[in-house]
């Protein structure tokens, strides 16, 4: 794994370190939540949250970064080391207790041993709980996403050759007699490029087209900026096949998305969304389930996207489940529980919540933080202990949306001091360029609000 | 899957005012990758309205063509297919295949597309396959007054051509479609 040198004063465990996953036997060290009342804020430059996707994958493919493995001084708690082997035994167990595992989640998934996707599968109900139905379970979804791209990937010249040559036979191609006037043949169902008809199969594929064209643009950007953050020019032969090669993956699970859902379609922001989820798909040290990242990858995709899809419908806006009033939710709990920081930051500086929890909200933190730290709060969002645990839709998308709020406003309070002491435009900054902190200790902030707000 | 626009003899403004309203409804900007046009627009104007439809416009000179730029033939890669691009009033007899295929053979295509008679035809020889897309007006040509508008739009993909013919007949459009696969021993002269 390619990793900057940092300097000897950041090498102690108080600071997350990125995961190697390729190795069994390293444990990063998880940092050891230190209830300090407040933290000093890292002043760095702002955490680029992509980078580590591609260097993760680079290191997969090349698998040159043995020597280069950087690791702050190895000190494996015994807390990690018992969690680690907990999450293990949970895991290998024939029928899987739901909720034991979500306890045991909750509190951070180390990042060795390739459990996370694992846990996250079970946590999304992609897996069963029972071991023995995993399988059969693996071969369905396989057979579902190959039968998705087949019908919904195909250009519409592929369509109409299918559909005539099950109405045809073939050897009409050798009638044709070497000379003479092509014969001319009915069109089936009034199909023809040109039909502007609702139901033509190509009206359909134009009007889809700018779509694609979207998700087009959005995938390349964002695989630009991980690979152009390295300093790596994209032309190099094995960059560039990486780069198709994700482009492509990632391309294809979102024009499925937005062709499976079309009233939700394709909206910019959720390329951020997906791209945690292939990360830690992709970078399972099974290789099977590597290989079938893309697949696993795009039925979570779709799973966590049921959670904020009304966040990115622009008609509901206004509505009760629209992005408007999950903002006011978190103003709330704000007040409820920092009343002077809220009215400092509402009514004294004017920052409208707007302007930051926009983005906190709507792709679930994954641009606040770098990689290593969003996979960690991703790992407490999705594993909230007291959530449902056969959820209905909209049981999950409350729960979950009430640990994304507790862990916004446990961000808030954490920079509390500086923000009292700034005005608008420092409060702003501050806030949309979110100084890196210490994940565990925000995350038990954010629990500690919980049991405020409870009591 | 590449769509091709083949049209013609449009004659306008002298034979005809425009394009038949139910084909230009249909003609949208966005669909075609390329225009084929063999010919007597004839006035800059068409040639910036088809431009319009398409960037990647291709024209060959008819007699009438006020352009006198225009090449007399052309021939363009699509695809693994190779089109050739002629008026015809050079081939004579006009619309005659067998002289359409020496045409042809001389341009070494497999598809040769010509206009000229103002009917739409589409025609195999050995050498390849001769379509003329008639005229996109229903302009009244040389030989006939009773021509009903047509152009052709083709969806080339890999070594299979669908040839969709639009034709105004009675005041209501009707396509039909041509099939044909590129056999795999090429028999373009060599």
């Amino acid at each position: 794994m390619v990793k900057k040198r940092v300097p000897e004063w950041m090498n102690s465990s108080l600071w997350t370190s990125n995961p190697s996953p390729e190795t069994e036997e390293r444990y990063t060290p998880i940092p050891i939540p230190i209830p300090i009342p407040k933290p000093e804020p890292i002043i760095q430059t702002p955490p680029i949250p992509e980078p580590q996707i591609v260097k993760q994958q680079e290191s997969i493919q090349e698998e040159e970064e043995e020597e280069d493995d950087e690791h702050h001084g190895p000190s494996f708690s015994p807390e990690d080391i018992s969690r680690q082997s907990q999450l293990l035994a949970e895991l290998s167990r024939k029928v899987i207790n739901l909720l034991e595992l979500r306890r045991l989640a909750s509190q951070g998934i180390p990042d060795g041993a390739g459990i996370r996707s694992t846990v996250w599968k079970l946590l999304l109900s992609y897996l069963p709980t029972d071991r023995g139905h995993w399988v059969a379970e693996l071969a369905r979804k396989r057979s579902q996403y190959k039968h998705f791209t087949d019908e919904l990937l195909v250009n519409p010249s592929e369509i109409t050759r299918k559909l005539e040559t099950s109405t045809r036979l073939e050897t009409d191609e050798s009638k044709l007699e070497d000379k003479g006037l092509l014969p001319r043949s009915e069109i089936p169902q009034g199909e023809h490029p040109l039909s502007l008809g609702k139901t033509s199969i190509w009206n359909q594929f134009f009007q889809d087209t700018e779509i694609i064209e979207q998700i087009d643009r959005d995938v390349k950007r964002l695989i630009l900026t991980c690979i152009s953050s390295l300093g790596i020019h994209p032309l190099q032969n094995l960059i560039s096949w990486l780069f198709f090669y994700l482009q492509e993956a990632l391309r294809r699970i979102l024009i499925i998305f937005a062709k499976l859902n079309p009233g939700i379609r394709y909206v910019q922001g959720m390329n951020e969304v997906l791209a945690p989820l292939f990360y830690v798909f992709r970078n399972d040290p099974d290789e099977e389930n590597a290989a079938s990242a893309e697949r696993q990858t795009h039925f979570l995709f779709c799973r966590v996207v049921k959670w904020i899809r009304d966040h990115f419908c622009q008609q509901l806006d206004n509505s009760v489940v629209g992005i408007r009033s999950t903002i006011t939710k978190m103003s709330q709990l704000l007040k409820e529980h920092d009343e002077e920081l809220w009215r400092h930051l509402e009514v004294t500086t004017k920052v409208n919540p707007q302007f930051y929890a926009f983005r906190w909200i709507t792709l679930l933190l994954t641009q606040e933080f770098n990689f290593a730290d969003s996979l960690h709060i991703w790992d407490t969002l999705l594993s909230d202990p007291e959530g449902p645990q056969v959820g209905t839709g909209s049981l999950i998308i409350g729960y979950v949306q009430e640990t994304l709020l507790r862990v916004c406003c446990a961000m808030l309070v954490l920079i509390r001091r500086r923000l009292l002491a700034g005005d608008f435009t420092s409060n702003l900054k501050l806030l949309q360029h979110y100084p890196s902190t210490n994940i565990s200790h925000l995350l038990y902030v954010a629990d500690k609000l919980r049991a405020r707000s409870v009591g | 899957m590449v769509l091709v626009l083949a049209l013609g003899d449009l004659h306008i403004p002298h034979r005809a005012a425009d394009l038949p309203p139910k084909f230009k409804s249909m003609l949208v900007p966005g669909k075609i990758q390329h225009i084929i046009c063999t010919g007597n627009l004839c006035i800059k104007e068409v040639h910036d309205y088809l431009k319009s439809l398409c960037p990647d416009m291709h024209i060959t000179r008819g007699e009438y063509d006020e352009d006198a730029r225009y090449p007399e033939t052309k021939t363009l890669t699509i695809g693994q297919f190779k089109l050739g691009l002629c008026h015809g009033h050079q081939v004579v007899p006009w619309g005659d295949l067998d002289s359409l295929a020496m045409l042809q053979r001389q341009l070494d295509v497999d598809i040769l597309v010509t206009g000229h008679t103002h009917q739409f035809k589409a025609y195999k020889h050995e050498g390849g396959v001769v379509i003329n897309p008639g005229s996109a007006t229903g302009a009244y040509s040389s030989i006939t007054y009773d021509v009903n508008p047509s152009f052709v739009l083709m969806d080339i993909d890999a070594l299979r051509v669908v040839v969709y013919v639009y034709e105004l007949i009675d005041g209501e459009v009707k396509v039909d479609k041509i099939d044909f696969k590129k056999t795999a021993t090429s028999q373009s002269a060599h």
